[in-house]
């Protein structure tokens, strides 16, 4: 018998299509093998639409959300956040992570009790140990079990990912316990789909700066999202900054292999040093406090005040 | 008694090495903290002109980094593909597309650089820093460094919260040069074009 009756059962045999696929692009040996990323021409369309879908509907909706007061704007992404603590700690337990388990357990009954039922992150806050926010899910369970990444995929709506995260997406979708309660609440789409748009907006308005300043100063803004998604990715996996695999500490320095050039090179920058006009500082600067917003002159809508620094 | 009598001899060799060592781990953190300064004084600095922003970011970028290293690694197997005039003239224009985009980055930032932990693997220096807003996110940071043949510090690579300069500029250059028809050339180009639109 089955448990649950899917309603849209196309997104699971989409899913269940690239777990076919994945073993045998996972290996495949083309010309993008060093990219690994041999669906470019379709995933390049897909990041078209997304970013059209972007600058129409997602930016002016985050900015929409950005002038939206702290309260309720703080609560309902609290909110949103508690919500995804079952599937984390489902997925910290299939991890067998133990300091993820023991952040995200204390951090959902430490908010539900005392941050009014995950409306404050009291967590978070000194008193009660600044715990961090820590998120899990079935892709990073799979990297844990050894799956490899497999080729990089481009999903619609969704944004970068790779045929292991796309797989451990649908699952967290079918398989999370919240799913399962609305389910036996009788709790329609509509209100399912709260916690990950909220999810969305916020995430959409805590990058909507670098976002811009990206694509400004970006040659090939698709490479540049293809590369930061992978070692975002790398990161929230290994946890640290660093890939052991692939730190450059394993290469020797090799600064010397072509010692002639170096040197000229050395030469040149010497002069620019020197035939330049001095580096210059006001006399006195002024001192100024610093509010937390990231300014940047490339953004397209910058001016000084953004800059939120006070005399 | 081999031990005893040798002892002395051995923590003589070897006391001075870890010594300078140590005092190069130290030096690491100094060396960054007064970098970060001098960005926050020099280019951060919001009282200052658009170009002079630029060309003291300039100065800082070529004295600190190290600008050959870089160029070869973010060109990966096409820098073997070039001759050395077009070699050096990437370089120079690597080094300006660097300045036109992270410049203006920095105008107006303000925060503090706090290096935290130094440790030395195969020759590499790697430096772990927290950026510190007064009111904003902490970040992590790690600085990737080397003491070249003339006793200074360089930097090969910064990683802020798991992104590498590096690798990420790597990715973008290759696709770059794969998708277009003059390959490397057509890479200088767009470099050159878009270093000349921030600085106009």
């Amino acid at each position: 018998m089955c448990i649950f009756k899917l309603k849209n059962p196309k997104i699971l045999t989409f899913f269940v299509f690239l777990l076919l696929l994945a073993p045998k692009i996972v290996f495949s040996d083309d010309h993008n093998s060093s990219m690994n990323d041999p669906f470019e021409q379709t995933n390049r369309t897909i990041f078209n639409f997304n970013n059209t879908l972007d600058d129409n509907f997602f930016k002016p909706v985050a900015k929409a959300w950005r002038k939206v007061p702290e309260i309720p704007r703080k609560p309902i992404s609290n909110l949103a956040t508690t919500a995804k603590a079952p599937i984390s700690l489902a997925n910290a337990v299939l991890q067998l992570n133990r300091e993820s388990i023991g952040n995200i357990l204390a951090k959902f009954l430490i908010n539900m009790t005392f941050g009014l039922g995950g409306m404050v992150d009291m967590a978070g806050k000194e008193e009660f140990g600044g715990i961090p926010t820590v998120e899990e899910d079935f892709g990073q369970t799979l990297a844990v079990w050894g799956v490899p990444e497999g080729p990089f995929v481009m999903l619609p709506i969704f944004g970068p990912s790779s045929v292991r995260d796309s797989i451990g997406l649908g699952v967290d979708t079918v398989t999370n316990p919240l799913t399962f309660a609305y389910r036996m609440s009788n709790i329609g789409l509509e209100a399912r789909l709260t916690g990950p748009v909220v999810r969305g907006v916020n995430t959409r308005e805590k990058y909507l700066d670098y976002v811009d300043e990206l694509k400004a100063g970006s040659l090939d803004f698709y490479a540049t999202m293809r590369s930061l998604y992978r070692q975002r990715r790398q990161k929230e996996i290994s946890g640290n900054l660093e890939d052991d695999k692939m730190s450059l500490n394993n290469i020797p320095i090799d600064v010397y292999d072509e010692p002639d050039l170096a040197s000229e090179i050395e030469t040149i920058v010497k002069e620019e040093l020197s035939s330049e006009t001095a580096i210059k500082t006001p006399l006195n600067p002024k001192k100024r406090v610093y509010n937390g917003i990231m300014p940047s002159s490339l953004y397209p809508d910058f001016n000084e005040s953004r800059v939120n620094l006070i005399n | 008694m081999f031990l005893k009598r040798f002892l002395p001899l051995l923590i003589i060799i070897i006391f001075p090495l870890t010594t300078s060592s140590d005092e190069n781990l130290s030096k690491s953190k100094v060396f960054l903290e007064k970098l970060g300064q001098e960005v926050i004084e020099k280019v951060s600095n919001i009282d200052i002109t658009d170009s002079e922003r630029q060309n003291n970011f300039k100065k800082l970028y070529l004295s600190s980094f190290d600008n050959y290293y870089i160029s070869k690694f973010v060109l990966g197997r096409y820098w073997k593909t070039i001759d050395k005039q077009v070699q050096k003239k990437f370089v120079d224009s690597f080094n300006n597309y660097i300045v036109a985009t992270y410049a203006p980055k920095f105008k107006g930032w303000e925060g503090t650089f706090k290096a935290v932990d130094s440790q030395i693997e195969n020759n590499y220096y790697n430096v772990k820093m927290n950026v510190i807003n007064k009111e904003g996110p902490k970040m992590k940071m790690m600085w990737k460094l080397y003491i070249n043949k003339n006793n200074k510090f360089k930097i090969l690579d910064v990683n802020l919260e798991g992104v590498s300069m590096l690798v990420t500029q790597r990715a973008e250059f290759l696709s770059v040069i794969k998708n277009h028809p003059q390959g490397v050339f057509g890479l200088i180009d767009a470099m050159n074009k878009r270093a000349s639109a921030v600085g106009s």
